[in-house]
C-alpha cells in the first residue's frame, strides 16, 4: 500500500475567527483565557415557545465593520451564515499579510464546510399570507401565481449551501479550486483535510479553508429543536454547555466563523510569512457502530501519517458536543487510541456552544493559540467527572502547553469522522 | 510521488430514463425525453408546469426494510437503489467481499432534501402580521411545534445520504459529501479520485443524488427566470445549443459509480468500465448570478483536466457538455470549448444529456458521466435533441437529433455551477 504521504508541507499562515467570545483573534484569546463563555439567552428574536432559549450567539455582529463600500451591496444578497463567512474570510487574508500583487489567483481556491441554509422568514411572509392562513390550507395555485410575485428575485442565491464559499472567491479573486463540504459538524475539519490535500498535491499554494455557519434564524432554529437533543439549562446558560460532565443535558447550538489560510510551505516561507503550525497529519473515516471504533481508527490513522506518538500529543481538542451520548462515544475512542496515558482533553464547546459547520475550524484555532501563548484554558463546567467517559478532561486550572503537537476531532452523528494533527509553532505575534 | 491510477468498475443509476445504467444510456441513445407535466405538487398556476421526474419509483421494489425509509428524501431514496446498483456491479456490494472495508470510502456530491413545503408556509402564514410585512415570531413557532416533524426535518441535512450510504453498505472509509450547486457530483468524483491517486483510500463511492422538482425548487429557480416556461411543449423544452432555448428544465435522481485503484481492481479481477485521467477545478470568482463573459474559469478548468489527464485538445473524441439549455450557459460554454481546444473545437463531437435528462443538478455530472462511459464502451454517442435552430454563437458539432456510431478513446465531460464552481473530467478507454 502506497502511504499517503503528501509531496509539500502545509503551513498555516493566517486566521480569521467571528465567535460569540470575540471577533478579534485577541479578544477571543482572551475570554478563553479567563474562562468568558459566550453562551446566553438568545436576543436575536424571541423563542419564548421553544424548550431551549440560549444559544452562542454573536450580539454584535457588524459585518460593514470588515467589508469595502463595494462589499458591502453584495450584503442583502447573503444569509447571516454567508456574511458570516465572507467577514472571517476577509479577517484571515488580512491577517496573513499577503502581497496581492504576488498571489496567483488560480492557485488560490477556498473549502468551506457549509450546510443547510435557512430562508428568512420575511422573504416568504407576503406570500405566505397570501398563500394560506391561519384558517386555511396551502394552495399552490396562489402560491405559483400571486405568492411567486411578492418573493425577491434573487430569493434562491440567498440560501444556497456552496454560497460562502462562492461570496468568498469573489472578494478575494481566489480562482483555484472551490469546495463546499457538508458534512455537517465535521464540515470545517473535513475542509481543512482536504484544503491541506490540495495544497500538497500541487493543485494550489494557498487555500481559505475553515467555515462559517449560523442556526439563530427561526427556522433552523425550530427544526434542530426538533431533531437534536438541546440543553433545557435556559436558566443558566453559561452552565449548559458542559462537554464529558455528567449531568450535561444536551448540546447548546451557536454561530460563528473559523478560517484559516493554508499555504505552501515554500510558498510561505518565500513571501517572509508568519508560520503559525503546519498540518502534519490527516485521516477521515467512518464511525458505523458509534461507538468509538471508527473515530479511533481514524485517530490513528492521523497520527501514523504525522509520524508521531500519543507522547508527543500536548493536548486533544475534542469534539466535545455536551451530548449524552456523543461524548461517550468520543471518550471510547480516545481511551482506545491512548490507553492510561493522561493526554489533556479540551473541549471548546464548553465555551461558545456548537457552531455547526464553523465549529471544528473555529475550535482548532483556538489549539493554535493556546500552543503560541503556551497556555491552554480549562474547559468550563466539567464539574462532575462521568464514569462513562474515562478521559481526562482538562478543566481546573490554566496549564502550560508542553509539547508542540495538537489532535483536533470531529465528527458527525451519522459517525462521518476526522482527526487532524498540527504542529504548532510557539510565538506570540499575531 | 507516483500516483496510482483509478478505474470504474461498478455504476448504478435512478433517472427520468431508467432505472438502471442500460436503460439510462439505450433510451439517450433512441433520443427519448425523460420531460412531462410536473406530478410530484400542483404546480399548474407556477410559471413553468413541467420538468423530468423519476417514474414509477417504488423504494420497496429494491430494497428491504423499505419502510424504515419513510421520512428519507428522494434524494437518499434514489441514493440508495443506485448505490446498490453500482456496488452490486462491482462485485463488492456483500461484506463478505474480499475488500477492505476501512479503505473503502464515500464521496458524495449530493443535495439537501426538501422541506414539508405546506407545513413551512403554514407556519409562516400563522406568524403573519400586516399581509405578511411582519412576522410574529411567537406565533410562527407555537404553530410549527405543532405541524413540523423532527423526523422529516432531519433528512433534509445534507450530510444524511452519504452516512446512510456508509452505514447500509458498511464503507467505513473517509466519508465526504460536497454542495456545490450543479458541479457538484463531479466535483465529488475528482477528489474521490484524488483519495484513491494519493492513497486516502483504494476504493470510493462517488456520485451523488438530488431532487429540486418541489414547490421550493421550483419557486427558487422561477424566480430567478432559469427555467424553461415553454409549457405547451415539455418535451421540447430541454433544447441545448438550439437558438430559441428559453431555460433548463428541472429533472431529478441519482448517478452511482465505484472508483478503484488499478491494482486493486486487477487482483481481484473486477470489471474495469474505464479510467478516470483527468480533473481540472476552478472557480470563476466573478458574480454570484452570472458567469464570465470572457470564460475564464471554464477555460483554465478543461485545460487542467487535459493536462492532468496528459493528453492533447485532439485526443478527446467526445465532449459531454454541461449544455443546460440556458442562452448564456451554452454560449459560454461554446466559447470555453473553442478557446480551451482551439481549431480542433470544430472537429470534436459534443452533446447534452440534458436535452432528454433535464437537469438533475447536483447528481447532474454522474449521471453525465455515466452516459459517457456506456458511449465509450458501445462506440455510439448520445444526440442533442430538439436541435432545430441554429445559433450563430454556437456553432460546434452538437450530434443534433441522431445517436451517432463513433469509437473513442477519451472523453472531457463539464460541469459548471450556480455561483461559478467548474468542473472538468476526463475519462479514458482502460489500456495497459
Amino acid at each position: 500500500m502506497t502511504s499517503p504521504v503528501p509531496d509539500r508541507r502545509t503551513v498555516v499562515t493566517g486566521l480569521g475567527v467571528c465567535s460569540p467570545i470575540g471577533s478579534e483573534l485577541t479578544a477571543f484569546w482572551e475570554a478563553l483565557r479567563a474562562g468568558r463563555s459566550g453562551i446566553r439567552r438568545i436576543s436575536l428574536m424571541d423563542v419564548s415557545p421553544l424548550p431551549c432559549q440560549i444559544a452562542g450567539e454573536i450580539t454584535d455582529f457588524d459585518p460593514r465593520k470588515t467589508l469595502d463600500k463595494k462589499q458591502q451591496r453584495s450584503l442583502r444578497m447573503m444569509a447571516r451564515t454567508v456574511q458570516l463567512g465572507v467577514v472571517t474570510a476577509a479577517k484571515a487574508v488580512e491577517n496573513a499579510r499577503f502581497d496581492r500583487n504576488r498571489l496567483d489567483p488560480e492557485r488560490f481556491g477556498v473549502v468551506f464546510g457549509a450546510g443547510m441554509i435557512s430562508t428568512e422568514l420575511e422573504d416568504l411572509s407576503r406570500a405566505s399570507a397570501l398563500a394560506a392562513s391561519e384558517k386555511s390550507e396551502l394552495d399552490l395555485r396562489i402560491w405559483g401565481e400571486a405568492g411567486l410575485r411578492e418573493i425577491p428575485p434573487l430569493w434562491m442565491l440567498k440560501y444556497l449551501p456552496n454560497m460562502p464559499a462562492c461570496h468568498v472567491s469573489i472578494f478575494q479573486d481566489a480562482r483555484g479550486p472551490n469546495n463546499s463540504i457538508t458534512v455537517s459538524e465535521a464540515a470545517s475539519l473535513l475542509a481543512i483535510g482536504e484544503a491541506h490535500r490540495t495544497i500538497a498535491r500541487g493543485l494550489a499554494d494557498v487555500m481559505l479553508a475553515g467555515g462559517a455557519d449560523s442556526k439563530l434564524d427561526p427556522l433552523a432554529f425550530i427544526r434542530h429543536t426538533l431533531f437534536q437533543k438541546l440543553s433545557t439549562r435556559n436558566d443558566a446558560p453559561e452552565k449548559a454547555c458542559r462537554p464529558f460532565d455528567r449531568h450535561r443535558d444536551g448540546l447548546v447550538l451557536g454561530e460563528g466563523g473559523g478560517v484559516l489560510v493554508l499555504e505552501d510551505y515554500e510558498h510561505a516561507q518565500a513571501r517572509g510569512a508568519t508560520i503559525y503550525a503546519e498540518v502534519v497529519g490527516f485521516a477521515a473515516g467512518f464511525d458505523a457502530a458509534k461507538d468509538g471504533s471508527g473515530l479511533a481508527r481514524t485517530i490513528q490513522r492521523a497520527l501514523a501519517e504525522a509520524q508521531i506518538g500519543p507522547e508527543q500529543i500536548d493536548h486533544i481538542n475534542a469534539h466535545g458536543l455536551s451530548s449524552p451520548e456523543d461524548d461517550i462515544r468520543e471518550a471510547r475512542a480516545i481511551a482506545t487510541v491512548f490507553g492510561n496515558l493522561p493526554v489533556p482533553v479540551w473541549a471548546a464547546k464548553s465555551y461558545f456552544g456548537n457552531a455547526g459547520a464553523s465549529g471544528s475550524s473555529l475550535e482548532l484555532i483556538g489549539s493554535i493559540l493556546a500552543l503560541r501563548h503556551g497556555e491552554l484554558p480549562v474547559t468550563l463546567n466539567y464539574e462532575t467527572p462521568d464514569p462513562a467517559c474515562p478521559i481526562a478532561v482538562h478543566a481546573n486550572e490554566k496549564r502550560p502547553t508542553t509539547q508542540p503537537y495538537v489532535l483536533k476531532l470531529a465528527f458527525s452523528d451519522l459517525g462521518q469522522c476526522g482527526a487532524l494533527v498540527l504542529r504548532i509553532e510557539r510565538g506570540a505575534n499575531q | 510521488m507516483t500516483r496510482r491510477r483509478v478505474v470504474i468498475t461498478g455504476m448504478g443509476a435512478i433517472t427520468p430514463l431508467g432505472h438502471n445504467v442500460h436503460d439510462l444510456y439505450q433510451n439517450q441513445i433512441e433520443g427519448k425525453s425523460g420531460v412531462g407535466p410536473i406530478t410530484h405538487f400542483d404546480s399548474s398556476r407556477f410559471p413553468t408546469t413541467f420538468a423530468a421526474e423519476v417514474k414509477n419509483f417504488d423504494l420497496a421494489q429494491y430494497i428491504r426494510n423499505a419502510e424504515c425509509w419513510k421520512h428519507a428524501g428522494l434524494n437518499t431514496r434514489f441514493a440508495l437503489v443506485a448505490a446498490q446498483q453500482a456496488l452490486a456491479d462491482a462485485g463488492v456490494l456483500e461484506p463478505s467481499a474480499a475488500v477492505d472495508r476501512t479503505r473503502f470510502g464515500v464521496y458524495l456530491g449530493s443535495g439537501e432534501g426538501s422541506h414539508n413545503f405546506r407545513h413551512l408556509i403554514e407556519s409562516i402564514a400563522a406568524g403573519c402580521v400586516d399581509q405578511g410585512n411582519r412576522v410574529d415570531y411567537v406565533a410562527y413557532f407555537r404553530r410549527g411545534l405543532t405541524t413540523f416533524v423532527g423526523e422529516g426535518e432531519y433528512q433534509l441535512e445534507p450530510h444524511t445520504t452519504a452516512g446512510y450510504l456508509a452505514a447500509t453498505y458498511e464503507l467505513l472509509g473517509p466519508n465526504y459529501s460536497c454542495l456545490t450547486a450543479c458541479a457538484a457530483s463531479s466535483q465529488a468524483i475528482g477528489e474521490a479520485t484524488e483519495m484513491i491517486r494519493h492513497g486516502d483510500a483504494d476504493l470510493m463511492l462517488s456520485g451523488g443524488a438530488h431532487s429540486m422538482i418541489h414547490p421550493f425548487g421550483l419557486t427558487g429557480f422561477n424566480l430567478l427566470t432559469a427555467l424553461s416556461t415553454r409549457n405547451d411543449a415539455p418535451q421540447k423544452a430541454s433544447r441545448p445549443f438550439d437558438k430559441t432555448r428559453d431555460g433548463f428544465v428541472l429533472g431529478e435522481g441519482a448517478g452511482m459509480i465505484v472508483l478503484e485503484e488499478l491494482e486493486h481492481a486487477r487482483r481481484r479481477k473486477a470489471p474495469i468500465y474505464a479510467e478516470i485521467t483527468g480533473y481540472g477545478t476552478t472557480a470563476d470568482a466573478y458574480r454570484v448570478t452570472d458567469t464570465p463573459p470572457d470564460g475564464r474559469g471554464a477555460i483554465i478548468c478543461i485545460r487542467q483536466a487535459l493536462k492532468d489527464a496528459r493528453l492533447k485538445p485532439d485526443d478527446i473524441g467526445y465532449i459531454n457538455a454541461h449544455g443546460t439549455s440556458t442562452q448564456v450557459n451554452d454560449r459560454t460554454e461554446t466559447y470555453a470549448i473553442k478557446q480551451a481546444l482551439g481549431e480542433y473545437a470544430y472537429q470534436v463531437p459534443i452533446s447534452s444529456s440534458k436535452s432528454m435528462l433535464g437537469h438533475l443538478i447536483a447528481a447532474a455530472g454522474v449521471v453525465e458521466l455515466i452516459t459517457s462511459v456506456m458511449a465509450l464502451r458501445r462506440g455510439v454517442l448520445p444526440p442533442t435533441i430538439n436541435y432545430e435552430f441554429p445559433d450563430p454563437d454556437c456553432d460546434l458539432d452538437y450530434i443534433p437529433n441522431q445517436a451517432r456510431e463513433k469509437r473513442i478513446q477519451h472523453f472531457l465531460s463539464n460541469s459548471f455551477g450556480f455561483g461559478g464552481q467548474n468542473v472538468t473530467l476526463i475519462v479514458s478507454r482502460f489500456a495497459e
